[in-house]
Order: C-alpha cells, then sequence, then structure tokens
C-alpha cells in the first residue's frame, strides 16, 4: 500500500487494456471472427444498448443487476445465518461434530445446480428456488471454514477463558466467534464467489420477475447476440470483482486486532 | 387401394435411391430434443433412408434450444440440422452463423396450453396473466405475439417469461405461470397428464405456419452438393413415410421423446409434416423479429437472400 500509493491502480489496469486494444486490433484485422468473439469496441455498444434499450427490449440492465444482487446477498446471509452458528458449535463439540459429518460429506461434492429441478418443484421459478441453490453453494465453505476456525485456536486461550469464569455465551461470543473470524471470512469470499457462479446458471433456468444477469445472457443467446453475451459477462466479472474488494476492505476493518 | 399405392411409392423412392450418388459423403447431424416437429430425421435414421441415398448421418448433437444449434453451426460442429424457422432467421440477420434453409420440417404442432381447471377461455383472458415461451425469438415467442395481437392485446398486456420446456409443465401446474406455448409434445403432455387444457392451438393462431427447418452449414450448401440433394431426397422420403406409417412413425417417436405412445400418438395428429419452404412466411418471421429489436439486419430481402437455399426445396426460389 505505501509503495506507488495512487498509481497502484492505473498500472493494475495496463495489463487489461493492453490486452484489449490487442483484442480490438485481431478483431478489425480479421483473425477472430466477429461472430465467435466480437470484438471490444462492439462488446461496448451492446452494453450500451443493454442499457438504453433493454435486453429484452423494455428490461433494462439495473434491473438485471439488483435481482441478481438481491439473490445472491439473500442466498449468503441465510448461509451465514445457519453456517455460522453451526460452525461455532461444531468446532467445539466433537459430539456435534460425528453426528452432522456425515451428512455434510455426502451432501457437499452434490453441485447445487443439481438441486435446480427439485428446488423448482419445492420453491417454483421465482426468487425463492434462486436464493435457496445459491444458499447450497455457500452453506458449506462458511460451515466448514468456521469449524476449522474454531478448532484452530490455541486451546489454553479456550481453557483460560473458561477458568477466569467465562459464560457459555461469553466464551461464543468473545472467545470462539472472534477467533474463528479470519477463517470464517475466508470462508464467506468463498461463498460470495461460489454463489454468484450459482446464480447464473441457476437464472438460466428461468426466473419469474424477468430480470437477472443470468436470465439476461440466457436472453442475448437466444436472439444470438455474442456481443451482449460477452458484454453481459463482463458486467458479471466487474461485480463480482467489486463485492471481493468489499469483503476484503471489511476483512481489514474486522481484523485490525490482529 | 391406399396401402399399394404407398408401396409403390416407396418402391419408386428406393429405385431412384438406388444409385447412391453420395457414396461415402458424411454429414455431422444436429436437432433438438424430445422435438417431435424433427421425427423426419429420426425416422431418416431408424429406417436406415439416409443410408440408402449413400450418407453417413452421424448425430453429432441434441440440444435444448435452436439458438443453441446455431452456435454449433458457427462453431462448424454440425453440417445440417432440424430446428425453427426463427432462430435460424435470427441468427443469420444477426450474422451469428451462416445456414442455408433448403426444406421444410413440418407445419403448425405448437400450442398455447392453460391449467385444466383455468378459467381462462379465450386468448382475450390473458390479459395480465404470466405465459412462458420457450425462448426469445423462438417460434412460439412469435405465435405469441400474433395470437396477442389478434385477440386486441398491447405487447406488455401480458407478462411473458422464458421457462425451458422441460420446466413448464411443473411451473403450470404449481401456478407460478397461468399459460405456456410450446411445440409438440409438450403441449400435448400437459393434457395426458391431466395438467392443462389447449387455450388455442397454433393451426388457429396462424393455418399452416412453417415452423422447423432443415438447414445446412453455408459452406456446406456451397460446397458439397451432392450430399445436400442426398440429403433432401431422404428428408422427402422419411417425411413420406410418416404420413403414410402412422404406427411406426409413434414407436419412433416413442423411442426418441422417452414420453408414452398416448402423448406421442395426440401429438403427432397436432403437426403438419411437409418439406417444401416458401418464401413469404419466412418475410413474416424477419419482419416479426425486427420489429421485436432482436435482429440487427433488417432488411427482408438481404435476410431471404442469406438464408433460402435456392437449390433446395424452395418454392418460387427466385425473388
Amino acid at each position: 500500500m505505501v509503495s506507488g500509493g495512487r498509481w497502484r491502480f492505473p498500472l493494475q489496469l495496463a495489463p487489461l487494456v493492453a490486452a484489449g486494444l490487442l483484442w480490438e486490433a485481431f478483431g478489425a484485422a480479421g483473425i477472430i471472427p466477429e461472430n465467435r468473439l466480437p470484438p471490444p469496441s462492439h462488446v461496448l455498444s451492446g452494453l450500451a444498448e443493454m442499457v438504453t434499450r433493454g435486453l429484452p427490449p423494455g428490461s433494462h440492465l439495473l434491473g438485471h443487476c439488483v435481482a441478481s444482487l438481491r439473490r445472491v446477498l439473500g442466498g449468503v446471509v441465510a448461509a451465514l445465518a445457519v453456517g455460522i452458528p453451526l460452525g461455532l458449535l461444531m468446532g467445539r463439540s466433537a459430539w456435534l461434530r460425528s453426528l452432522v459429518n456425515p451428512f455434510v460429506e455426502l451432501l457437499r461434492p452434490i453441485p447445487p445446480l443439481a438441486w435446480v429441478p427439485l428446488a423448482i418443484l419445492w420453491l417454483g421459478i421465482g426468487d425463492g428456488s434462486a436464493v435457496f441453490i445459491i444458499f447450497l453453494g455457500a452453506f458449506f465453505p462458511i460451515l466448514l471454514n468456521t469449524v476449522a476456525g474454531v478448532r484452530a485456536i490455541e486451546r489454553g486461550l479456550i481453557e483460560a477463558a473458561i477458568i477466569l469464569g467465562a459464560s457459555r455465551r461469553e466464551l461464543f461470543l468473545k472467545v470462539l466467534a472472534p477467533g474463528a473470524l479470519p477463517a470464517t471470512i475466508t470462508g464467506v469470499r468463498i461463498a460470495i464467489g461460489v454463489g454468484w457462479m450459482t446464480l447464473v446458471a441457476a437464472e438460466f433456468t428461468g426466473v419469474k420477475s424477468g430480470y437477472g444477469l443470468g436470465y439476461m445472457i440466457m436472453t442475448a443467446r437466444d436472439i444470438q447476440r455474442a456481443d451482449q453475451i460477452v458484454a453481459g459477462m463482463l458486467v458479471i466479472g466487474l461485480i463480482g470483482f467489486a463485492m471481493d474488494a468489499l469483503i476484503r476492505a471489511a476483512e481489514r476493518r474486522l481484523l485490525r486486532w490482529r | 387401394m391406399n396401402r399399394a399405392v404407398v408401396l409403390l411409392l416407396s418402391l419408386a423412392l428406393f429405385a431412384a435411391a438406388a444409385p447412391a450418388a453420395a457414396a461415402g459423403e458424411k454429414l455431422r447431424l444436429g436437432y433438438l430434443r424430445s422435438d417431435l416437429h424433427h421425427l423426419a430425421a429420426w425416422v431418416g435414421i431408424e429406417k436406415g433412408f439416409f443410408r440408402d441415398e449413400g450418407l453417413e448421418v452421424e448425430t453429432a448433437g441434441i440440444f435444448n434450444a435452436g439458438a443453441e444449434e446455431m452456435s454449433a453451426f458457427a462453431s462448424k460442429g454440425i453440417d445440417v440440422g432440424y430446428l425453427g424457422m426463427a432462430p435460424s432467421v435470427t441468427g443469420v440477420a444477426n450474422r451469428a452463423a451462416s445456414v442455408k434453409a433448403a426444406a421444410l420440417a413440418n407445419a403448425e404442432g405448437s400450442a398455447i396450453v392453460v391449467r385444466a381447471d383455468s378459467p381462462l377461455r379465450q386468448v382475450k383472458d390473458l390479459a395480465g396473466k404470466t405465459v412462458a415461451i420457450p425462448g426469445y425469438a423462438s417460434v412460439q415467442d412469435f405465435l405469441l405475439h400474433r395470437a396477442l395481437e389478434a385477440a386486441g392485446l398491447a405487447a406488455g398486456a401480458v407478462k411473458i417469461i422464458v421457462v425451458k420446456p422441460p420446466e413448464m409443465i411443473t411451473a403450470l401446474e404449481s401456478s407460478q405461470i397461468d399459460a405456456f406455448i410450446a411445440w409438440e409434445p409438450h403441449a400435448t403432455k400437459a393434457v395426458t397428464k391431466g395438467v392443462g387444457r389447449v387455450l388455442l392451438p397454433s393451426s388457429q393462431i396462424w393455418p399452416g405456419h412453417p415452423c422447423c427447418v432443415v438447414a445446412f452449414e453455408g459452406s456446406v450448401a456451397r460446397d458439397r452438393p451432392a450430399a445436400v440433394q442426398a440429403f433432401l431426397k431422404a428428408h422427402a422420403r422419411a417425411t413420406a413415410f410418416i404420413l403414410a406409417n402412422t404406427e411406426e412413425a409413434v414407436r419412433i417417436g416413442v423411442q426418441y421423446t422417452g414420453m408414452d405412445e398416448k402423448t406421442v400418438r395426440a401429438a403427432l395428429g397436432n403437426i403438419t409434416y411437409r418439406t417444401e419452404l416458401e418464401r413469404a412466411p419466412v418475410r413474416e418471421y424477419a419482419s416479426y423479429l425486427a420489429r421485436l429489436g432482436y435482429i440487427k439486419e433488417t432488411d427482408p430481402d438481404a435476410i431471404l437472400r442469406e438464408y433460402l437455399d435456392p437449390a433446395g426445396l424452395v418454392k418460387d426460389a427466385r425473388p
């Protein structure tokens, strides 16, 4: 952070800009056929069209972003609400671990997308099934990282807290939760990444509101506009990048004590 | 007497086919999953009609949507495919892929379906309801818009969303949607399953409307006329076979869609199998796609020149 200062960000962008220019040049020279990969200039005009006219016409880009973000946050928050308390308890209790672990190990390898048909059967094609599928993708990284975080806390620390008369509640809130926090945050970062990836595919099946970035890309595919498919992917990449940057900033604040 | 005519006809076709002009030519075929409109392709494979023309036809792709199949054309992963007129015209107009439509696969064969116990009785009643289509710029998207217009409903009076056909019946049953429009056998499946009722068959939306086509990848249409002609001959023979041998056609339809015999038999009755392509309906699809803002090239004559293969089974091939 110290060296470079405010020049760091533009410098980081330099390889991207260079790659973009090269890509444009390859497109203009006809080396990359337009129907395989349209050049950046076409992608940008496709993006502009998604803002002004919408895709499908009438459904604008902002609406797609908001709908997708809502689904991802809904799924991740639900995963946090279940995953952190359960993870703390499992990290502390060997008995609970041996009870829950077989289920975790059985369900975890199932790709969230394999749940799509069931999710639609149970929750319909609305937001509910998208949130459920994202929850499934986000839950396991949060749970497992929290469990590992608790188990990595020095035993002496926990014993000292107990000897000094900490109540169960105090032990969880003041020792275990903060101690596991670095690992939990890593879990959250993975979870949001997985959730974001899962979302797009979940929206491919159809959404009731007609909004969502995955739905938008599917529409671009339907009307066979490669420029808008790439533009949609770019938007997803940018939002994912911004979300990860936000978490890293939050991580630095939350873990100042380290 | 009918049987004798059919026998003579097939003998004549067989005799004509004997000197295989396309000996040893290989074509990679694509079609849509469980789409009964593409029955002629399956009959051609099962009955050896392609082989009789000296063609080696290999199924190289089974797709969920016409747009996906167009991507396979773009990457030259398939040489010939059965797919909807709307997605193929869209792909040509947006320069996503070069294909030439050379024959019709079927006409009609879609339907708007509502719940069996639905109070909806006519298209006008769909105002304010949610209707599912299998994809934007699909034949069904077009048919629904046409039906709504004919009923005097403005665009936007109905909420149109995309739900993929396998999910449509579940979505209808659980009241997620109020209606859907789909190709056969999905429309009939909803009825035989007791979930749905046909509100309007596509034969009443646009009588005799063309639906799916046989299209060749651009360079195949240009450079391999013998293979194209051989394929079209087998396609025409398979189409004639479907019309003459319902029982066998149903059996093959069951085999390829995985649906029950009752559904396939009923669905078959809603599809018109014919091979002749006409220019006027292609123009109509093109102007609708342009009006909805789906395509970049909006001059219908330019699209027709790109899209129709004059060497195929195209009526009045010249503009």
